[in-house]
């Protein structure tokens, strides 16, 4: 990216990292891969290559094999940036018994709390983040990010009533109203038609470009890949699991 | 999986050979078969002497203290088969109530797929002790410890409550989805969020279906505390039975038998409202008598 400068820090830096679920067989390696602020990266690859792996891993759900992930300047394990990062898994994980509103204040719960820790001169620990103040803010926010996707009318729906692109939805407005550095999705745009993916890869992207955050997504359609990022990592499954990074529209573009 | 039974014959061949088996042990614990052969005519004596006709008088006002209930139609609730129902259903309720907010701590210590491994198997040691001992012996216990009464009962019911309830809980909490969790967890909510915003809402309908379970569980279980003095109706089967008054216990039992049957149906419709498919799961008179799989 052009605009950026020289000495910007990365939100994600992965020095050798090898993932994977068992010690001796790493499912891919990466050597270096580093995302910076504004950048949409994607991730391509046939199922079962390790993709959503990777997502988790940067997540810090789970340990890396080997070598370092740092988020945000943070490395992990033991990390703990509260509302840096959004996470969108494949099933969604939203609250089924619960409201859209709840489901949606959860990420911005979340996110206001992480401005406010900052913002003050003591750190806070953890655990105080449940005895908040109810927030006016932290609402007015969740219910912009409803606004946003369009789900203003659902708003006290139970998430399990809603249909499958719907719920997708939910969970974009979740992470949206988190307002974290790093989103990580994982096929955010499958089981959607085509006026949803525009509107919820709209305002992602416009998110991401106008807040200096970063997106990385998982995506198996390698055409809608290229379309819609910046940088396009393919894991391909072979000898080695080579990582590939391959030049995109966006980069041509540029 | 393994396939255990490799043709079409070895599945019942298996079976009859347990049955035989038990057949077995049964035969070595009996010394004297030819004791059954007058158990008939002892159970047509038994029903006709002593048990049969029901002494509906249980149901009349106590002779003391004097019935000052007015109008005189709801005498009845001066009725020791009245008070002692009554109280056991108090009982119930109370210590459902408390045990409620006692197992839902231990039960979110307790799953597995919120907290480390060794947090989670103290809390499932404690709720398997709370558990280990039935409603009666912990009822025996507190009357030792604060003597005859309700307030006996309620503490033993409450501690069997908080055994057997949390492991209900902790097994729907363990058995919700993962990926919630992972969600909460990457945003960086703490423990107590997770617990409170994620995990409760998620497993609510379990959570209170389960409650309400436990209340008719505990009333069928509170009629026999009484016995050891822990308060409610048992207290009168007790009395009535030292006394070898059948007639009088076999009206409590009826009255027992359907009072249960009553709690159970609002139980079963109360429950239907917290599954998510209540359209398709009405319940019915027959299905308190039945399970679900025959009467539908």
């Amino acid at each position: 990216m052009t605009d950026i400068p020289w000495n910007i820090e990365p939100i994600v830096r992965l020095n050798d990292v090898s993932i994977g679920y068992k010690e001796h067989e790493p499912l891919v390696q990466i050597p270096n891969l580093e995302i910076f602020p504004g950048e949409i990266v994607a991730i391509a690859g046939p199922s079962g290559v390790g993709k959503s792996t990777l997502l988790k891993t940067i997540a810090g759900l789970m340990k890396p094999l080997s070598g370092s992930v740092e988020v945000c300047g943070k490395v992990s394990p033991n990390r703990t940036n509260r509302g840096e990062l959004g996470y969108v898994p494949q099933s969604l994980g939203l609250v089924r018994h619960a409201s859209v509103l709840h489901n949606v204040m959860l990420g911005a719960n979340a996110g206001h709390n992480k401005t406010v820790s900052i913002s003050l001169p003591v750190p806070i620990p953890q655990r105080i983040h449940f005895f908040r103040l109810p927030s006016t803010l932290a609402k007015n926010k969740a219910i912009e990010a409803i606004k946003s996707m369009g789900l203003e009318e659902k708003i006290n729906e139970p998430i399990r009533k809603l249909s499958g692109g719907q719920q997708r939805r939910v969970a974009t407005a979740r992470t949206l109203a988190q307002s974290p550095s790093l989103i990580l999705a994982d096929e955010f745009l499958s089981e959607l038609d085509q006026d949803t993916i525009d509107m919820v890869l709209g305002e992602v992207t416009q998110y991401v470009k106008s807040n200096n955050a970063a997106l990385l997504v998982v995506e198996h359609d390698i055409s809608r890949a290229k379309i819609m990022a910046d940088r396009l990592l393919v894991i391909d499954d072979g000898r080695v699991n080579p990582f590939i990074t391959e030049p995109t529209a966006m980069e041509v573009k540029i | 999986m393994k396939r255990i039974f490799v043709n079409s014959y070895s599945l019942p061949f298996f079976l009859l050979s347990i049955f035989l088996f038990a057949i077995l042990i049964l035969e070595g614990m009996v010394s004297d078969w030819g004791r059954l052969s007058g158990s008939l005519g002892n159970l047509t004596e038994f029903i006709q002497e002593s048990l049969w006709p029901p002494d509906w008088s249980v149901v009349e006002p106590q002779a003391y203290p004097v019935c000052t209930v007015y109008p005189t139609f709801m005498d009845f609730t001066c009725s020791t088969a009245w008070i002692g129902l009554i109280e056991t259903i108090k009982i119930a309720f109370v210590s459902t109530v408390f045990g409620m907010i006692l197992s839902l701590p231990f039960s979110l210590l307790a799953a597995r797929n919120l907290n480390s491994s060794w947090v989670s198997y103290s809390s499932r040691f404690l709720l398997a002790a709370f558990r280990s001992l039935p409603s009666l012996i912990w009822a025996i216990f507190f009357v030792i410890l604060i003597g005859f009464g309700p307030l006996a009962g309620v503490l033993a019911m409450t501690v069997y409550t908080v055994g057997y309830l949390g492991k209900l809980q902790y097994e729907s909490i363990e058995g919700m989805a993962k990926t919630p969790l992972d969600a909460a967890e990457a945003m960086g909510l703490s423990k107590l969020e997770t617990a409170f915003e994620v995990v409760i809402p998620e497993s609510a309908n379990d959570l209170i279906s389960q409650a309400i379970f436990m209340f008719e569980y505990n009333f069928r279980h509170g009629t026999v505390i009484g016995i050891v003095g822990a308060g409610g109706i048992g207290y009168y089967i007790n009395l009535y039975l030292k006394f070898l008054q059948y007639d009088k216990v076999i009206a409590y039992l009826i009255i027992i038998f359907i009072v249960v049957l009553i709690i159970d149906f609002i139980s079963i419709k109360a429950r239907s409202y917290f599954t998510e498919e209540v359209e398709h799961n009405s319940p019915s008179w027959i299905s308190v008598f039945l399970p679900s799989f025959i009467s539908k």
